[in-house]
């Protein structure tokens, strides 16, 4: 399976002799472009469920306006470190976190600091899309709702309008805002997250396996979403597609038995990766 | 590829007739299963139908009831306009109906003494508001439409009659032979008995109606939902959605799932104790009760609360906080409204619940004979099901077909509730 991924990617035919040679060529030239600034600058941290420690001292510089691609073997603990970035671990009574997440120079796990407000700034979908069961339209207006965004209702269904649109779902949805958003297919209620999420105008896109329960096409459409939200935020996604990785990521981060193993330009770790368990990894040794 | 096709093939070739006995063993267990499952149900609706058949077949006759129509020459010699209420009607009506059949009273009276019996107690009431509120028909010879007694409705309904010795019945061989003669002479109607609903208790059963009871157990259950659901519900949506889990909340759990078991007489004896011994709170009132049934509504209207939300997919919740909704906003505006339809479901059983309890409302006094309609939760009252207990035990056969029939006007209460429950329901998820 994996192996027949690699070759489509590759074009090459020589499977067999694919773990040795340099994998992936570059699926495009979005690798060479520069990313923005560090955005999220995290040092050492720690997640702990109870006593089971779930991450090792995990130190890695997220930057502004590129996709930074977390992959590893299920239950090495990408998504609990995506969840530190939004301080979503909060809401699990026996989560701890340790360590220093920084967002712009600032300490988001800081007392002063409320995690409303931090969520606010950085948003996230999830694995399976999760819509509210309200109307196409109450779930993108909730985020500017609540956050008290808008002056007006008109400016309220602007809003609505255009983050539909930055998602590329306003064409599918335009003629039936106040339909139910559960009545929507799995790709469209996972574009219409990302316009709930991109409605309040976060400076980071948390994203959780955005991908996996969607067909290749609904896929193909979020990828895409993805490169042009680049422009302008910091995305971080967790993926277990390596192809995935490589096609929309600027900067790739292996995580191993709650370790991060490597963190460099994608390129770099799909070409010439450092670390050999990274190597085994892409190439579908184990995982 | 191929090869591995092969393979399978084979080995289903061999298994097949294992599978296919193995597959009729379980299709047998199904039907089996099914066949159970039909029978539970039948068993159900059996019982289910002969408990309303009996009390039907009881009670139909309670909504018909007779009266006599009879002429009534108002002697003024013996009724003071200025006071009315002297005036013995019973007396005078009696010996008219005498008259008519041509019967004449011996010197004990007894003759219209039986007659008195076969009229009601109402005839009285009737008569002296009539002569109150048109002073001038006194002197006239009127026609007039009067209640009949309980034992006369139940003979023309034929659940009374002539068989037995004389001296153990409710009506002797003279009064079967007038109630025919009254029939005979077309002056009895039957209609359909208003009575029931308008009136309250009474120690006369043709003159008892539900209304007291009912506007009892109608404050009664306001005073219980105003205080059970909204504290029950906002314990559960704290309790689950907000309290730091561990050791004391494991506490609160085990003890409210305890409270929900303890038998209702408990809490009557508790409100006996707290609201009317130590508050003092008015006895046998509607607040008290309410108070009473709140108390034993709550455990089961936090665990219906608590368990509609736990059905609630955790990831409207993640979603909800992800969008940096607060704690608070995220219960209220997501979970809640989709945990309402079992929060409803939940609190309308606990109210049904309420509703027909009668033994903690025997203990704070709700027993006593109260004959009208409470004004305020502060005021006296009956109940529904206490009425119920209170004719069920009466000794006059009518009471027994009123019986039956308030406990239809329970069930009625009742399945209003749960319409309502169904409608409101549906109402809720209709917004998805
Ligand atoms: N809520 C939780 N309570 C207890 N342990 C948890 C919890 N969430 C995650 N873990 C543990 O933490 C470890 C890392 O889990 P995590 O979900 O971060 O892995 P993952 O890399 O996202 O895996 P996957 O690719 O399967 O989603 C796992 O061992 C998991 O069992
Ligand atoms: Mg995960």
């Amino acid at each position: 399976m994996r192996f027949n991924l690699f070759r489509q990617l590759d074009g090459a035919e020589s499977g067999g002799t694919a773990a040795t040679s340099p994998l992936l060529a570059p699926p495009h030239a979005a690798h060479q472009e520069p990313t923005g600034p560090i955005k999220i600058q995290t040092r050492d941290v720690s997640v702990f469920y109870g006593d089971k420690q779930a991450l090792f001292d995990v130190s890695v510089d997220i930057p502004d306006k590129a996709v930074t691609a977390f992959i590893g073997p299920s239950g090495c603990g990408k998504s609990s470190f995506l969840r530190c970035l939004n301080r979503m671990n909060d809401t699990i009574p026996i989560a701890r976190v340790k360590g220093s997440i920084r967002m712009d120079g600032e300490d988001i796990y800081d007392k002063a600091l409320d995690p409303v407000l931090l969520r606010a700034r950085v948003g996230m979908v999830f694995q399976k899309p999760n819509p509210f069961p309200k109307s196409i339209f109450e779930n993108v207006a909730y985020g500017p709702r609540i956050h008290g965004l808008t002056e007006n209702k008109t400016e309220l269904a602007d809003r609505v309008e255009q983050s539909l649109k930055r998602a590329g779902l306003w064409a599918e949805v335009a003629d039936r805002l106040d339909a139910a958003a559960t009545g929507l297919s799995g790709g469209q209620q996972q574009r219409l997250v990302i316009a709930r999420a991109i409605a309040v105008e976060p400076e980071v896109i948390l994203m959780d396996e955005p991908c996996s329960a969607l067909d290749p096409i609904a896929t193909a459409k979020i990828e895409e979403l993805m490169d042009e939200l680049r422009e302008e935020y910091c995305l971080v996604i967790v993926t277990h597609s390596m192809a995935q990785a490589a096609r929309v990521s600027q900067r790739t981060a292996f995580f191993h038995m709650g370790e991060l193993v490597e963190f460099d330009d994608t390129e770099t770790i799909f070409q010439n990766p450092r670390d050999k368990r990274t190597l085994d990894y892409i190439t579908g040794r184990f995982g | 590829m191929t090869d591995a096709t092969l393979t399978r093939a084979g080995a289903s070739g061999r298994s097949t007739a294992q599978l296919r006995k193995s597959l009729k063993r379980r299709h047998a267990r199904e039907r089996r299963f099914k066949l159970y499952g039909v029978l539970a149900i039948a068993i159900a609706i059996g019982f289910l139908a002969l408990l309303l058949g009996r009390i039907i077949e009881q009670g139909h006759t309670a909504f018909w009831t007779h009266t006599v129509q009879t002429e009534v020459y108002l002697d003024p010699a013996r009724i003071d306009p200025a006071y009315p209420e002297g005036t013995n009607f019973d007396q005078l009506v009696a010996e008219q109906q005498l008259a008519r059949l041509g019967v004449q009273d011996d010197e004990a009276m007894s003759a219209s003494r039986d007659m008195r019996q076969l009229m009601s107690a109402g005839v009285a009431f009737e008569m002296q508001r009539l002569v109150r509120e048109n002073p001038e028909v006194i002197g006239d010879r009127i026609t007039v439409t009067l209640p009949i007694g309980a034992d006369a409705d139940l003979y023309y309904k034929g659940e009374l009659d002539g068989e037995g010795e004389e001296q153990f019945r409710r009506l002797n061989d003279r009064q079967i032979l007038w109630l025919d003669q009254m029939r005979d002479q077309g002056r009895i109607q039957g209609q359909f008995n208003t009575g029931l609903f308008t009136r309250s208790d009474s120690t006369q059963p043709e003159l008892a109606g539900v209304l007291g009871a009912v506007v009892g157990s109608a404050l009664m259950l306001l005073v219980t939902a105003s205080l059970a659901l909204p504290i029950g519900v906002g314990a559960a949506i704290y309790l689950e959605e907000f309290a730091p889990k561990g050791r004391i909340t494991d506490i609160i759990e085990v003890n409210i799932n305890n409270l929900a078991a303890v038998p209702s007489i408990v809490y009557g004896l508790l409100g006996l104790a707290v609201f009317i011994n130590w508050m003092h709170l008015p006895r046998s009132s509607p607040l008290v009760g309410g108070l009473v049934l709140a108390l034993m509504a709550l455990p089961t209207v936090i665990i219906a609360t608590r368990s509609a939300l736990k059905a609630v997919p955790p990831s409207i919740r993640e979603a909800a906080l992800a969008m940096g909704a607060s704690r608070t906003q995220a219960v209220f505006h997501h979970v809640l409204p989709l945990a309402m339809p079992g929060v409803m479901t939940g609190s309308i059983i606990a109210m049904a619940h309420a509703l027909g309890e009668t033994a903690p409302l025997l203990l704070i006094g709700m027993v006593s004979f109260v004959p009208g309609v409470p004004e305020a939760v502060t005021s006296p009252s009956s109940a529904l099901p206490v009425l119920v207990f209170i004719w069920e035990n009466a000794s006059e056969r009518a009471f027994h077909e009123r019986t039956a029939a308030a406990i239809m006007v329970l069930l009625v209460f009742m399945i209003i509730m749960n319409a309502a429950a169904i409608y409101l329901r549906r109402r809720f998820e209709r917004r998805w």
